[in-house]
């Protein structure tokens, strides 16, 4: 199919155009279907991919604005790929099946929805470093708004935090693109993603940019201590909309941080990376250690996803070829496993009207509790914990097997990391699954299995993808090859990285 | 047939018990359970849906105690024999001694459909429903008889009986003779008697509870007959329809003998003149709805963790405690009785359920409730027993003697606010005053 990424990006804009303009009771239909022919069309975009070809592929390139370097140019790779699929398959799974959690407006959020899906797609398939920024500032409006429209009591707080947060990393990015445009003019700017990568800047200047950019990307993902919009926004909003924010929004950050970081600076990414290692180490065991010490099993789910990021900061850090496909598995992983988390307990929530673990009980019981939703919550606590067989276990023994080499001591952070993130996993089971149901409260409604198909869909994925990873990593072995082989190898860097070794 | 609750002639000043409503309303001839059409309802459909596994219960119990008695692999003890599902039941039936239901003596044609179909609805060779677990739960049987046995001083003559030489040399002549054609069995009871002694006293005890429960049955089966008819109005008629019959069969012997070869041989002699109402109504009640142990698995019964009484007394997994989820915290598993009352709920009440909660999904939750609340108007009835039997009418004058009357339902009341062991937050007497406890 020809432009078939632009049809990816637009169909879902046109689309929400068309939906909003029919009537109230057809609107959902025509989300559904939108949102399946974003899917199949994500399928053939599979089937049309090249495995063997570690640059931009099925690339499209349309002169916009050509004296400021603005260029519509779209590609996709081993990077991108995963990710464009994941976007695809949880929009797809929010419109069809979380609309009864958005009592109200429901087609204005469809809307919404499908913009935001459109905006994250736009960002990850320009090759354009400013278009990128279009697409990355255009979503957070359709995201801001399913935040403070939607969501619980502290909604517009947690919203105009997020929007804060985002804006000032969307101006970051957007300042490190526009100064390595005209550092680099010719006499025009430069943001073409390509020739950018041919260009070598002095060091200090690699480094200055790249700190701006790790600093706007850092934001977005989040890592700590940037991480403070997180809890709030995650808990405040409804399922769907958390489920799109943790699943793939957030991963632009972490995307950002591949494709543009490690890409455009390998010499000043491979000088920072030690410091690096040791932030995402920290920031794993900063993560975990708050998740176990959280009472509300959002919160929990919430701050165990910061922890999870900072596995993939570890794995840009250490940019071996088995890292940085271990960490583009971890993000596709994350996003599989947080969509689920977070949809059981909001499934949870509505059904318990409770999401205090002091309150939450005995769910498993077959009769009167939510059996199939704990069995569930059980097997994305084993995912998220990296329980083989699953496809946590795979992104994150990825990681630790590429980062270990370099980074030895982060990484048994990480490892460690792993262990805890199963203590507040068993924690949050034991408390919310296991144990007895009130007598007094428990009449909960049952889940019905049209409720329960999300999270089973998902669940088929995770373990599909935990016993059959090469469907996970397949795509993305060239290109992070190729990221890698750019980063220099040199006696300086090696001397550095023995240095702060004997140091920590 | 309908009972009006008293207004006593004499008033005693209201009385400050936590349970002070439920005091008033055993003082006025009431039971613990209030009085509303869907309690009425919820109870009856249990007491018949009870009665027909009860109907299994009480002949393979009898079965066993006088049958089975001490094979050493009792693999088909749960297959009476048709001699024991043909048994006449001594209050139903025409030739009963006393005619307490209008219905035949053997075995319920419910029972019979079921036991030769099961859940499956299929009819195939007995032992395939056997071990596909479609079949009546006797486990939850012998659990209860387990309880009576294990539970000591709860009352009654029998129990010394059993300690005493009289009961040993009964015991012996069996055992001799029901293994005379079995050296080994008989070597090792030369080795250990007293191994099949306490075998046998658990034979006995299997008895008692057998022949409690021919009287139950029909009972209850009347009761959902009467019901049917429109006869009950409210609970309080049914919890006296229960106390009339206890008084009723009160004096109904109870005995313990086994058939060897063609001999029927006394272990515990009706001449003994051991009762019905003392040495296995009373017990029951204090074993199986008070006391029972906890669920295997659920309690330390390690002392120092201090989870179970150390007094026998203070035990309270029975089911007036029982947690209506699978969850095991009562001592008899009721969910193997809740399987079995599942089968034969009438259809008003199969209707009742499906309007509440989840329905049909969880009606065997529903139905836990419902037995609960029939089983505190039982213990009603026991109580209302008692008071008679022991003490005064509930419209007697004597101010004195209406004291004594609420002292003594305050005692019985009391055992279901006792904080120790939480057993005051076990109690589920509160929850039944709740028409949504479900």
């Amino acid at each position: 199919m020809p432009n078939i990424l632009s049809v990816l990006i637009w169909l879902p804009v046109l689309g929400a155009l068309a939906i909003a303009l029919l009537p109230k009771d057809q609107s959902k239909r025509g989300a559904v279907i939108v949102s399946s022919a974003v899917l199949i069309l994500d399928f053939l975009l599979l089937r049309q991919f090249d495995t063997n070809i570690p640059v931009f592929q099925l690339a499209e390139n349309l002169p916009w604005l050509e004296n400021l370097g603005l260029n519509y140019s779209l590609g996709v790779d081993g990077l991108s790929l995963p990710l464009v699929v994941l976007n695809g398959l949880l929009t797809w799974l929010i419109i069809c099946f979380c609309e009864r959690q958005i009592k109200e407006r429901s087609q204005l959020f469809q809307v919404l929805i499908l913009l935001i899906h459109a905006g994250v797609s736009g960002a990850i398939l320009s090759t354009n470093t400013l278009l990128f920024v279009l697409f990355y500032e255009i979503e957070l409006i359709p995201l801001y708004l399913v935040i403070a429209v939607w969501g619980g009591g502290q909604r517009s707080y947690a919203a105009m935090k997020f929007l804060i947060f985002t804006a000032i990393s969307g101006i970051l990015i957007l300042a490190g693109f526009l100064a390595l445009g005209w550092l680099t003019a010719n006499p025009t700017p430069i943001f073409d993603y390509s020739t950018l990568q041919t260009l070598t800047l002095p060091l200090e200047v690699q480094i200055t940019l790249l700190l701006v950019l790790l600093l706007g990307f850092s934001i977005k993902a989040p890592f700590v201590p940037f991480h403070t919009w997180l809890p709030d926004t995650y808990v405040e909003s409804t399922t769907p909309t958390v489920m799109m924010l943790g699943g793939i929004v957030a991963k632009l950050g972490t995307y950002g941080l591949f494709r543009f970081c490690v890409g455009l600076f390998p010499d000043a990414w491979s000088l920072l990376s030690p410091y690096i290692a040791v932030w995402a180490g920290l920031g794993i065991l900063y993560g975990t250690m708050i998740a176990i010490a959280q009472k509300d099993i959002k919160r929990m789910v919430a701050y165990s996803s910061i922890g999870h990021m900072s596995y993939i900061l570890l794995a840009a850090a250490a940019a071996t070829p088995l890292s940085l496909i271990g960490g583009i598995a971890q993000m596709v992983s994350h996003g599989l496993v947080l969509a689920l988390l977070f949809y059981l307990v909001g499934v949870i929530e509505e059904k318990v009207g409770t999401r205090d673990l002091d309150v939450l009980n005995g769910l498993l019981n077959p009769l009167r509790g939510l059996p199939t939703t704990s069995a569930l919550l059980i097997l994305g606590g084993m995912a998220s914990a990296g329980i083989p067989g699953l496809v946590g276990f795979i992104a994150e023994f990825l990681v630790f097997q590429g980062s270990f080499t370099k980074f030895p001591i982060p990484t048994i952070f990480a490892i460690i990391g792993t262990g805890l993130t199963a203590v507040y996993f068993v924690i949050l089971l034991n408390r919310t699954c296991f144990g007895k149901l009130d007598n007094a409260t428990a009449y909960y409604p049952k889940v019905s299995g049209l409720e329960h198909l999300p999270a089973l869909i998902l669940t088929g994925i995770i373990i599909f993808l935990g016993v059959q990873p090469i469907w996970l990593t397949r795509w993305s072995e060239r290109a992070t090859v190729q990221i890698s082989d750019r980063l220099p190898i040199n006696e300086v860097i090696a001397h550095t990285n023995l240095k702060f070794n004997q140091e920590v | 047939m309908t009972t009006t609750l008293l207004e006593p002639s004499t008033k005693l000043p209201p009385s400050t018990h936590p349970y002070a409503e439920v005091i008033h309303r055993l003082e006025a001839g009431g039971s613990m359970l209030p009085d509303t059409p869907e309690n009425l309802m919820q109870i009856i459909g249990l007491y018949k849906a009870y009665a027909v596994p009860m109907d299994f219960y009480w002949r393979d119990l009898l079965y066993i105690a006088e049958q089975v008695f001490l094979a050493p692999i009792p693999a088909f003890k749960y297959f009476p024999t048709q001699e024991y599902l043909d048994l006449p039941n001594h209050y139903a039936g025409d030739d009963a001694d006393l005619r307490i239901w209008r219905g035949q003596a053997t075995a319920h044609p419910e029972l019979l459909e079921f036991m030769a179909k099961g859940e499956l609805k299929a009819k195939l060779p007995k032992i395939f429903h056997h071990l596909y677990h479609d079949r009546i739960n006797m486990e939850f049987a012998e659990e209860c008889m387990r309880s009576m046995f294990w539970h000591r001083n709860m009352g009654g003559e029998l129990e010394p009986y059993m300690d005493s030489e009289e009961y040993r040399q009964n015991a012996d002549r069996a055992i001799r003779a029901f293994f005379k054609n079995n050296p080994v069995m008989m070597r090792l009871y030369k080795l250990f008697p007293d191994v099949f002694l306490e075998q046998c006293r658990q034979s006995t005890m299997t008895s008692v509870l057998g022949l409690f429960w021919e009287v139950m049955a029909p009972v209850f089966f009347e009761m959902s007959d009467i019901y049917d008819e429109g006869g009950f109005k409210g609970v309080p008629d049914a919890m006296d329809f229960l106390v009339n019959g206890i008084f009723a069969i009160a004096g109904r012997p109870i005995y313990h003998r086994v058939k060897i070869g063609d001999e029927w041989l006394d272990i515990v002699p009706k001449s003994k003149g051991f009762t019905w109402l003392y040495e296995a109504a009373f017990p029951y009640v204090e074993a199986v709805f008070y006391r029972t142990s906890p669920f295997r698995g659920t309690k330390s019964y390690n002392a120092q963790a201090n989870e179970i009484p150390t007094d026998q007394n203070d035990f309270h997994y029975g089911i007036l405690y029982a947690d209506k989820f699978p969850v095991g915290s009562a001592g008899i598993p009721p969910t193997l009785l809740h399987q079995d009352m599942y089968h034969f709920l009438p259809q008003y009440l199969v209707d009742y359920y499906k309007k509440f909660c989840r329905g049909e999904d969880d009606m065997l939750i529903q139905l836990a409730v419902s037995f609960q609340r029939s089983m505190y108007n039982v213990t009603s009835a026991v109580i209302q027993a008692g008071r008679a039997a022991l003490l005064y009418p509930l419209d007697d004058p004597n101010p004195k003697h209406l004291l004594a009357n609420r002292h003594y339902f305050e005692g019985q009341l009391n055992r279901f606010c006792n904080p120790k062991y939480g057993m005051d937050k076990a109690a589920k007497l509160a929850m039944i005053q709740d028409q949504n406890y479900r």
